[in-house]
């Protein structure tokens, strides 16, 4: 049975709900708007990253360079896309 | 008789009925003609189900070639109206509609085929390949593209054409101030060719990452080749903004939310913002393979090889990275603050220097080259000048602060023609002329062609200087009319004339293919051009495999190589070669696309909810079956091979 | 087919790598996707009109167990792919069962927050926010969707035709949809719940 049940993802599922819990702690507290999205902001994409290594085998190939390219590239674009927008539609409007 | 009301033209004029009968006709002469002929069986076996990247290739070719004379007939229609002052020849209304349809098929349905065209005939021969990736898909991606370009064509006759300009701005192309369903088929139609783009972006990446021949490193990659892998990397991240985007808009106009509207909390500038966030990389979609095919021309006919391979390929990573950077410079004057105007009015002027390193490159290669002028060629020469006119006044464009200046007149029409049509227009042509032998195994006619070279290139000229004129007298784009007081009746009738001037070299292309078809010689070389990279190592016509024997490949310029130093390109035997199978699925599936965004368009509910249960089913078949593909026998190759080289 | 029997299946020939990488790169328009749903949604949040705003509506127990729920189903089917790779068929047809069900628990949940959301008044209809809130959970909701429908394909082939480099492919490719599915999860319930009820 216990093969089945490999100990790097158990350990990754048992992190992935510590960042959950971590995450909900913006709602129990009462922080600041600023503290609480740089909470959100890491655990959020640690949670991403943790998915991505340990569940989705990301580098587990000799394509791994081209995967890694292609998300890294995807989120700086998606990062762009989000912050700029807000800087022309609502920051600076 | 209530439910075909709705069919009808909101707005209808002599012409459009005139269209009417036409498309009627055509339609009769095609099926009557392929049943006399008996060619229903050989349309469906070689064309329809095709998974062939080559014919896919060509489909994408004459697709664009349609939409090509379809766009210039409304630019012609155009440019005839604006050419004196008080013209009556269209109203307000047709004049929206053809501004609109001529944008939207000329960027989405008639350049972007073009160069979908060139990129499938031509990469996987580029890289030693025997097809793209997942060649079913491509199969499905062409005929996506192709139902939404048909989807959009039918609106000027059912049910209207879309009027709200090819960047669709809301809230004037939202229900309250466009009522007909041309904006309906303008967010369906270009969703379903959006799609079928992306997918064209999924593939080539694949293909060309994993299916280079055996020592082909991605710096011994072939000049177009990498503008194509570059171009599909933005094709990928930018094409799903243009889905949701539509997906919005679709939402506003069908199902009345407000993303876009001006009352409870909808914002109009989001569309326009978003837009050009698609757009903006879309640019360069573009003008990325085209500056392909000019590195392909300019090193083969100067008889060198490409001077600075490595900063061309830095510069158009960059530019593909710089290209999602610079969207604010569309519309500078919307209203957001100084800071974000000069932060993107330096990311815009920062993308003129790869682009300067570029052409800088091209020069030096054409320097101390040994230059023979032919017809790709002459389209390569003629331009470098006529872009670096685009591109410097897009320089002066991108100065956030003269911006106010030049915004939504003519001097940005002319701006973004001397850019689209020297840097795309022509490259596909010269692409078109220097790959033809390749795919049709003879060639175009020279003289006819560098005729028509010259007329195109003095055209655009004629056509579009003036408007650089008349924009900075305060013409303003999209006006139907003007008045005499103006002054700007002689700078729009030089403009016609250039217009008239390109449709004569459009119609000189046309007679230069039913020239060469009967006129040209047959018994040509595989390699007419004495070029430089692998699909000249092959026989004209391709045979269905592309390569015999998969290349060997040690540098960029391998086929040179083999014929001038010795390089030897095909080592070993003939095997047995793995192909894909046809499939009719794609081409059933984008049938029930075409229904689905019919139905949509004039929101049918109860066949759109059919049409998606049919592309599910499609899906599903795909799913379940199993299809291993085919064998090609040496035997085969042998006999296919032996005839091939008896015959170039 | 040459088969490449020193790698797992679902890598074994060259076509199923290609279907992998290609896969890749569709998460990556996928990222582009969603980003600009959150672009829309950042842009749109605070413009309510006359309608609710995201505080008013979101209530943090169906969140919690969609999270949950859902995370949950990313560890299973990381589970039955594990269990694909030494070979035991039965384990992973259930560990893909569970993470089936779990999905559609999920999606129960969602069904029930919308019908909750167009019962007190925050339809797609009411303002730009409710448009772009039941858009971007609308849409991870379609791909739910759309992914039970597809594992169910894929239980029914592995079961029939046992554990083949196609079978393993598909699945493989599968469970990268459903993990990405739950990273995009993670940035609804990060920046668009747990935000709106700071």
């Amino acid at each position: 049975m216990s093969e089945l049940f490999p100990r790097k993802q158990v350990m990754g599922f048992v992190f992935s709900m510590v960042l959950t819990a971590v995450a909900l702690l913006v709602y129990f507290l009462d922080m600041s708007f600023t503290a609480g999205m740089t909470v959100l902001l890491i655990t959020a994409f640690v949670q991403a990253g943790l998915q991505l290594v340990v569940f989705m085998h990301a580098g587990e190939t000799d394509d791994k360079g081209s995967i890694y390219t292609n998300i890294f590239y995807g989120v700086v674009i998606a990062l762009v896309t989000v912050f700029g927008t807000l800087l022309i539609l609502v920051w600076d409007m | 008789m209530e439910f075909f009301e709705r069919f009808a033209i909101p707005h209808p004029s002599p012409a459009i009925y005139a269209s009417m009968v036409a498309i009627a006709l055509t339609m009769v002469a095609i099926v009557a003609g392929l049943t006399y002929f008996k060619k229903w069986g050989y349309l469906w076996r070689e064309w329809l189900t095709t998974v062939d990247h080559k014919r896919i290739g060509i489909m994408y070719l004459i697709s664009a070639l349609l939409m090509l004379f379809r766009g210039g007939a409304d630019a012609i229609m155009l440019r005839a109206q604006l050419a004196v002052p008080e013209n009556k020849l269209l109203d307000a209304q047709h004049y929206n509609e053809i501004f609109t349809t001529h944008g939207i098929v000329m960027i989405l349905f008639m350049a972007m085929p073009f160069i979908i065209a060139l990129m499938n005939f031509v990469v996987p021969l580029q890289i030693g390949a025997r097809d793209v990736a997942f060649p079913r898909l491509n199969a499905l991606s062409f005929w996506l593209f192709f139902m939404g370009a048909m989807l959009l064509n039918i609106s000027f006759v059912v049910g209207g054409s879309p009027d709200a300009g090819w960047t669709s701005y809301f809230p004037l192309a939202g229900t309250e101030f466009s009522e007909s369903v041309g904006s309906n088929y303008y967010m369906i139609a270009i969703q379903i060719a959006g799609i079928g783009t992306l997918m064209t972006g999924v593939n080539f990446l694949t293909t060309i990452l994993r299916m280079r021949a055996p020592g082909m490193t991605l710096m011994k990659m072939p000049m177009f080749t990498w503008s194509v892998l570059v171009t599909n990397v933005i094709i990928v991240f930018a094409f799903p903004v243009l889905t949701v985007l539509l997906a919005m808009g679709t939402f506003d106009r069908l199902f009345a939310t407000h993303f876009f509207t001006t009352t409870n909390g909808g914002m109009d500038m989001l569309w326009a913002n978003l837009f050009w966030v698609w757009g903006h990389p879309e640019v360069y979609i573009l003008i990325l393979p085209a500056f392909g095919v000019y590195s392909e021309v300019i090193s083969t006919f100067a008889r060198r090889n490409l001077y600075g391979y490595k900063s061309m390929v830095a510069s158009m990573v960059l530019i593909s990275l710089l290209s999602f950077l610079v969207w604010t410079h569309h519309f500078f004057t919307m209203g957001q603050g100084a800071l974000t105007n000069s932060i993107f009015s330096i990311t815009t002027m920062a993308i003129a220097v790869p682009t300067g390193v570029k052409i800088f490159n091209w020069l030096l290669t054409l320097w101390k080259g040994k230059i023979e002028i032919t017809t790709p060629m002459l389209y390569s020469l003629l331009f470098i000048p006529l872009f670096t006119i685009g591109g410097v006044t897009g320089v002066m464009l991108g100065m956030s602060a003269a911006d106010y200046q030049y915004h939504n007149t003519m001097f940005l029409v002319a701006h973004f023609h001397m850019v689209i049509i020297p840097g795309v227009v022509f490259a596909m042509l010269a692409g078109l002329t220097y790959w033809w032998p390749k795919m049709f195994g003879f060639m175009l006619n020279e003289r006819i062609g560098k005729w028509t070279a010259w007329i195109i290139g003095i055209s655009t000229l004629v056509a579009f200087m003036p408007m650089f004129f008349s924009g900075l007298d305060g013409q303003a784009r999209r006006m139907y009319t003007y008045s005499e007081s103006t002054g700007y009746g002689p700078l729009n009738m030089i403009s016609f004339i250039g217009a008239v001037g390109l449709a004569v070299g459009f119609v000189l292309i046309a007679y230069n293919v039913y020239y060469s078809v009967r006129y040209s010689p047959r018994n040509i070389s595989a390699d007419p051009w004495d070029a430089r990279s692998l699909e000249w190592a092959t026989h004209s016509p391709v045979p269905e495999y592309n390569f015999a024997i998969v290349p060997q490949v040690d540098s960029s310029e391998a086929f040179w190589d083999a014929k001038k130093k010795g390089h030897e390109l095909f080592k070993g035997e003939y095997e047995k070669i793995h192909m894909p199978n046809n499939s009719g699925v794609p081409f059933l599936m984008s049938c029930i696309f075409f229904v689905w965004g019919f139905s949509l368009v004039f929101s049918m509910w109860i066949p759109a909810i059919a049409a998606t249960i049919g592309i599910l089913a499609c899906m599903a078949h795909r799913s379940f079956e199993k299809d291993h593909g085919r064998y090609i026998s040496v035997e085969e190759v042998e006999e296919t091979e032996s005839k091939l080289r008896g015959a170039s | 087919m040459k088969i490449d029997h020193s790698l797992p299946l679902e890598y074994s020939t060259e076509e199923n790598r290609l279907k992998i990488l290609g896969f890749w790169i569709f998460l990556g328009a996928e990222i582009m996707l969603f980003a600009t749903l959150f672009a829309s949604y950042f842009t749109l949040v605070d413009r309510t009109g006359s309608g609710p705003s995201g505080a008013d509506i979101f209530e943090i127990t169906p969140v919690l167990i969609e999270t949950i729920v859902l995370l949950t189903s990313s560890f299973t089917i990381g589970l039955g792919v594990h269990a694909m790779r030494i070979g035991n068929k039965k384990a992973m047809l259930s560990f893909f069962a569970i993470t089936l069900l779990l999905g559609a628990g999920f999606l129960g949940v969602e069904i029930y927050e919308f019908v909750h959301y167009a019962h007190i008044g925050a339809g797609i209809q009411t303002s730009a926010f409710t448009a772009i809130l039941l858009t971007t959970l609308g849409t991870h909701g379609a791909h739910v969707t759309l992914g039970l429908l597809w594992g169910t394909a894929i239980i029914l082939q592995v079961k029939k035709r046992g554990l083949t480099p196609e079978t393993a492919n598909k699945s493989f490719i599968f469970s990268l949809y459903w993990h990405f599915l739950d990273v995009v999860w993670i940035f609804i319930f990060s920046f668009v719940y747990l935000k709106g009820m700071m």
